[in-house]
């Protein structure tokens, strides 16, 4: 499979060679800085092996002064140094900007990408685009300058050699190129043995995972050997991995290693000869041996570049695969602007079909010519059976999605006619799963408007019913969350997000479910926040308990995707008898005293 | 070229005689694979011996062979280094096999062993340490060590045998010639204990910023809901281009370090060898030295700063191996707070549990319990009901041997918990948690956490009974469906559902039922409840309780309140007294007829 992916990759019009060219072309001074340093360190690299050649030949055996040559040696060993040390310092410098322009690139772009795309994209793929990819990709810029150098110094030596003598440099070199066929193949053999011992350690580390998570499950039926029994299975196939990989170093490793000594027994064996005849000097005997040595090190990572260069096109044709994909939901060309109005808005939706999925699959619409208007002020439930599509009513209004069919309106104005941001200005949602991000609860409330006031925040807290237990925390609305923070319950954290979401004073609220994560003991706490936020706000409620149902001025019941029945929860309670069987389950009070104390106190 | 970064932070970094200790610890760890270590290491030695062979032999063939025009003599010297050239290669080859071999046995051993001492330890020591600390000892831990045995440790052992046997095989070549070829050494010592400081100060760094940009990426990415909702993506991008751009500046420090190493060790090899050309020629010059050994020194010095900076780079890898391996040591060397004694007693199939005198307190803390008394007969259902933190579970998790209690004993069928071994317990007291964990794996193996030798008959037996076959069957592939990866997504009561059927398949002869606390999803509510009900027919059971339906269908409620059982009862009874149960009962009835009423 990744010899197949590797190939097509290499096609000079695949996207990963494109991406790959354009950030070669943007770095493109950088890159010939270092290039240019890589030239001085050939230079002045390949003068060593000679100049000690000439020491020995006119130094020792000649009569030059010795301290001459030394110098020289030394000279040209500083000056190559130098060259190194800054090529380094470019070529590093290079790859790491390239992978910081791109990752910023790449997270700038998924933030702006459609909900849809995010739905079939799991999270931890958009990581590695931008992680292992990226790395991948920086590091064959690194090794452009390397290579360059590496390149240089191949054909220097190459020259000076078959100069020298070109039979005992044709012996001499004749092995040589299988180091770098070696080295290629070895990076490619190797590849794959690498990737099975991640898979297989990420898998046993799955099972430690779920088995320290879950030590509850595991002590309480007493499943430890089963558990052992399966993190067994795991330690062998991570150590057949490891073992298949130590082959292929075994089998590679020594024979790259065996090639140019090799190629310096054929030195020694022919060369020694051509100086018994006189052909060549001794020291030029020397120079050959450390000639060869010189080429070992280029010759072998001329033969893992190509691996890496192929490696390096894939993720860039993976990276490139997110950074093309177009966000789908756009701001109209000739925006609207929705009305001046203090207080809520209105919501329509006429006729609206909706389904999940690529246009033109013949999927059940989710939403089947669903049709109702929300006044201003007025708060509306949106009640059904798992599946019936309430939630996706609560997420096309602020366009996370766009109807297949039909028009949704807030305040008149059709919500694709309106600037994204605008909108989601004027609309703001309370999800199931309370989401907050690392920082104090602070930037968490104040998350739609970062420039709000102290007092806003506190505000919303208090409207949110979360300002009691943000103040009885030692350092209040400082307080970091997330990460090493801290870990608020369900509740209070439902309740931090209710206040974020009132704080951006929306013409339109909608809570989505957002109690059912909560303990229903808890559950009174936030309801008592939900009726204070509600209060003269234009809202849609997904909800499934009854009693935060009775908060709304109506109910919509849907089933299957139309809308059949709706009416105030008392009216429908009374007379609808699938609305009575939908309520009916998940609904006994629960025994925890001090719910039931408070419960029963407010009624 | 290797860029290891393995940075160890200073609060973890071991001193010369813990990291002795732990190296020692490890050798006797190696067990049957020692005599293999013993062989690789030799098969090193002699691998070095071939390498330093060659530029031997190089300039012996110019003093005995090319010089005196002796071709036999040039052509034996070729011999020999063809010779050492061969035996080389199989040196190398069997030295990377056999290392490889002992290091992934150890490897495994290790994972094992010190997973399987992890099951072992007591709830007290979960509620002790942090889930994600465990983990990643399991995990970045043996990773690291896993990281030195695969790429480090035959570099390490290899470049320091190079390094030591070049030296001293110079030396006995010349040691006049040698000891002014060590003028460098300053240099390289200098530089190379700048390097191993900085590095791994930076290498730490880098690692840090690495996690941050990490852990920014993946909020991003998983809040991107969020994100959108509050339209905030521009916002959020300049946020995450600030973490990235520290991140960049961490690499470009770190580049810094490692930038001028190399080309510093470089150079100064290549300033020894103008020693050897300038002092070594005035030598030959004088008569004290052939030219060959001279030329032999050229090129074995060569081979001797490329070590110096391996064992460099490589030695921030092996602290951070053995500082990890360190922590290993540590988790091996915890005790086990509940364990089966020496000589254990076997438990009865079925038996009362009686609870006598029993007090607890979780390590160190205040008592949660003292002096509880009760004796639940077998076959009984008892409710433990109680405001949270009151110790219902603490109570309920002592019988089923969690914990051990700090007073007082717990007998099942008249033998101490504490005599008897934990598996062997376990077969009749099973504990159905709160939530329906799942693991990865189809359903079916998810059920059979408990008996994994049941056979999917006997597993469609225990559903049938417990009334859930049908539930399961309804998925696309039955008891084969995937609950986690790539698999269908189970909601809080089909988990619910599973824990059950786990039970129903272990069939204990006592459960301890600790309640889900938060409601179920509609329709799956009424399926739990009368799986629950065919589940606890036959058996003993204690429930902890936090719905009255539950507490109504024992046959006995303990109210627990303040570390003790403050009332006892049948439902009937508890109401009629008018005590804490009563005025429970009462508050819940005036619930319900608010607006939460229900036909």
């Amino acid at each position: 499979m990744p010899d197949k992916a590797e190939e097509k990759a290499t096609h000079p019009k695949s996207p990963g060679w494109i991406l790959l060219r354009q950030a070669l072309v943007d770095q493109k001074a950088g890159l010939f800085v270092g290039m240019l340093l890589a030239l001085g360190w050939t230079a002045a690299r390949i003068l060593v092996p000679r100049f000690i050649q000439l020491g020995i030949d006119r130094g020792i055996q000649g009569d030059d002064p010795l301290w001459l040559w030394a110098t020289l040696i030394v000279l040209a060993g500083v000056v190559s140094g130098v060259f190194l040390g800054f090529r380094r310092m470019a070529a590093f410098r290079n790859a790491r900007l390239i992978e910081a322009r791109y990752r910023d690139r790449l997270f700038a772009h998924i933030q702006r990408l459609h909900m849809a795309y995010h739905d079939e994209t799991a999270t931890g793929e958009l990581m590695s685009r931008a992680n292992t990819d990226l790395q991948m990709f920086q590091n064959v810029v690194t090794m452009v300058p390397i290579t360059t150098g590496n390149v240089l110094i191949v054909i220097g030596v190459v020259i000076i050699m078959m100069w020298t003598n070109p039979v005992l440099a044709l012996l001499a070199l004749v092995g040589l190129p299988a180091v770098s066929i070696l080295g290629r193949r070895f990076s490619s053999r190797l590849h794959p043995s690498l990737l099975g011992i991640q898979r297989e350690s990420a898998e046993l580390a799955g099972v430690v995972e779920e088995s320290i998570t879950g030590i509850r499950a595991v002590k309480g039926f007493g499943s430890a050997p089963v558990q052992s029994a399966k993190l067994a299975v795991e330690a062998d196939d991570v150590f057949n991995e490891s073992m298949d990989a130590a082959y292929v170093r075994a089998n590679y490793l020594p024979a790259i290693e065996l090639m140019p000594n090799l190629g310096l027994v054929v030195v020694l064996a022919y060369g020694g000869h051509l100086v018994i005849n006189g052909t060549i000097s001794v020291g030029e005997l020397v120079g050959f041996n450390l000639y060869v040595l010189m080429l070992i090190q280029p010759l072998r990572m001329l033969g893992t570049v190509v691996a890496q260069g192929q490696r390096a096109i894939a993720a860039g044709e993976r990276i490139s695969e997110v950074l093309s994909t177009a966000p789908a939901i756009t701001d109209p060309p000739r925006p609207k602007s929705l009305p001046k109005r203090s207080g809520g808005g209105s919501v329509s939706f006429e006729q609206v079909v909706f389904s999940y999925g690529s246009a033109g699959s013949t999927t059940v619409p989710v939403l089947d010519g669903i049709t109702f208007h929300i006044e201003p002020g007025e708060s509306v439930a949106f009640v059904g059976a798992t599946g019936c599509g309430k939630s996706t009513v609560a997420h096309l209004v602020p366009r996370f999605y766009d109807a297949v069919a039909g028009s949704i309106k807030l305040d008149g104005i059709d919500v694709r006619q309106l600037r994204r941001q605008e909108l989601r200005r004027a609309v703001s949602i309370v999800f199931e799963d309370t989401f907050l991000f690392s920082g104090t609860i602070r930037d968490n409330i104040s998350f739609a408007n970062p420039d709000a006031k102290l007092t806003e925040v506190r505000q919303a807290a208090m409207r949110a019913g979360a300002l009691d237990f943000i103040e009885e925390l030692e350092l209040g609305f400082d307080t970091p969350l997330g990460g090493r923070g801290l870990s608020l319950s369900g509740g209070q954290r439902q309740r931090i997000a209710i206040a974020r979401a009132v704080l951006a004073d929306p013409r339109v609220l909608i809570l989505d479910d957002a109690t059912s994560a909560v303990d229903p003991s808890k559950e009174h706490e936030i309801r008592g926040a939900m009726a204070e936020v509600m209060d003269g706000r234009t809202t849609i409620v997904i909800a499934h308990r009854p009693a935060t149902i009775a908060l709304a001025d109506r109910v919509v019941l849907l089933d299957e995707g139309r809308i059949v029945a709706t009416g105030d929860h008392a009216e429908l309670l009374a007379t609808n008898e699938r609305y009575r069987s939908i309520l009916a389950t998940g609904t006994e009070p629960e025994l925890d005293p001090d719910a039931v104390a408070v419960d029963g106190g407010d009624r | 070229m290797g860029w290891f970064t393995g940075g160890v932070s200073e609060e973890d970094k071991l001193d010369l005689t813990a990291s002795r200790e732990v190296l020692a610890r490890a050798f006797r760890l190696l067990g049957p694979y020692r005599a293999k270590a013993i062989r690789s290491f030799v098969l090193l030695v002699l691998w070095t011996g071939t390498v330093l062979a060659g530029p031997y032999l190089v300039g012996r063939s110019i003093d005995s062979g090319i010089r005196a025009g002796d071709r036999a003599a040039l052509n034996t010297s070729v011999a020999g280094y063809l010779a050492a050239a061969i035996a080389g290669y199989f040196l190398y080859r069997g030295a990377v096999i056999t290392l490889a071999r002992v290091g992934e046995n150890f490897l495994r051993d290790m994972r094992r062993s010190v997973f399987d001492r992890l099951l072992d330890q007591s709830m007290s020591f979960y509620d002790r340490e942090k889930a994600g600390v465990l983990v990643s000892r399991m995990t970045s831990d043996i990773d690291s060590l896993s990281e030195l045995i695969q790429f480090g440790l035959l570099m390490f052992t290899a470049a320091l045998l190079q390094l030591v046997g070049t030296t001293v095989f110079l030396m006995f070549m010349s040691w006049k010639l040698m000891l002014v070829c060590l003028v460098a050494i300053p240099i390289v010592g200098i530089a190379s204990r700048k390097f191993q400081r900085d590095s791994n100060r930076a290498f730490l760094d880098v690692r840090n910023r690495i996690g941050t940009t990490l852990s920014a990426l993946q909020e991003g990415i998983s809040g991107v809901r969020i994100v959108q909702a509050f339209a905030r993506e521009d916002l959020e991008a300049e946020r995450f281009s600030e973490t990235n751009q520290e991140l960049f500046e961490s690499h470009m420090a770190s580049v810094k370090v490692a930038a001028w190493y190399l080309p510093i060790v470089e150079a100064a090899g290549t300033i020894t060898t103008a020693v050897a050309i300038g002092y070594g020629g005035w030598l030959v010059r004088d008569g004290q030295l052939s030219i060959g050994v001279v030329v032999a020194f050229i090129l074995l010095l060569q081979g001797l700063f490329e070590p110096v900076q391996q064992l460099s780079q490589l030695f921030n890898l092996v602290q951070s191996a053995t500082a990890s391996l360190d922590k290993l040591f540590g988790l091996l060397d915890e005790p086990i707070e509940v364990d089966a004694p020496l000589d254990p007693v076997a438990f009865p199939d079925r038996g009362e549990i009686s609870v006598r005198g029993v007090g607890f307190a979780y390590s160190g803390g205040p008592a949660v319990l003292s002096g509880v008394d009760i004796t639940i007969g077998a076959g009984e259902r008892v409710a433990f009901v109680g405001p949270t933190g009151a110790g219902k579970s603490t109570l309920a998790k002592l019988v089923a041997r969690f914990y051990d209690p700090t007073e007082g004993a717990i007998t099942f069928g008249g033998v101490d918990l504490r005599a008897g071994s934990p598996s062997d317990l376990r077969q009749r007291v099973v504990v159905v948690p709160q939530e329906g964990y799942l693991f990865a794996g189809t359903i079916g193996d998810n059920i059979r956490i408990a008996c994994p030798t049941a056979t999917d008959a006997e597993v469609r037996a225990a559903l049938e009974k417990i009334g859930v076959l049908d539930r399961i069957d309804a998925f696309e592939n039955g008891l084969d469906t995937e609950v986690r990866e790539g698999g269908s997504r189970l909601s809080g009561g089909e988990r619910q559902l599973v824990s059950l059927a786990r039970a129903a398949l272990a069939d204990p002869a006592v459960l301890v039922l600790d309640e889900a606390t938060s409601s179920l999803d509609p329709g799956t509510e009424q399926i739990v409840e009368r799986a629950l009900e065919s589940l606890m027919t036959g058996r003993t059971v204690i429930a902890i309780a936090h719905r009255l339906s539950t507490s109504q269908r024992c046959d006995r409620v303990a109210v627990i309140d303040g570390g003790g059982i403050i009332e006892l009862g049948t439902h009937d009874e508890l109401v009629a007294a008018g005590g804490p149960y009563a005025a429970l009962f009462a508050s819940w009835e005036r619930g319900l007829a608010g607006t939460d009423a229900t036909p």
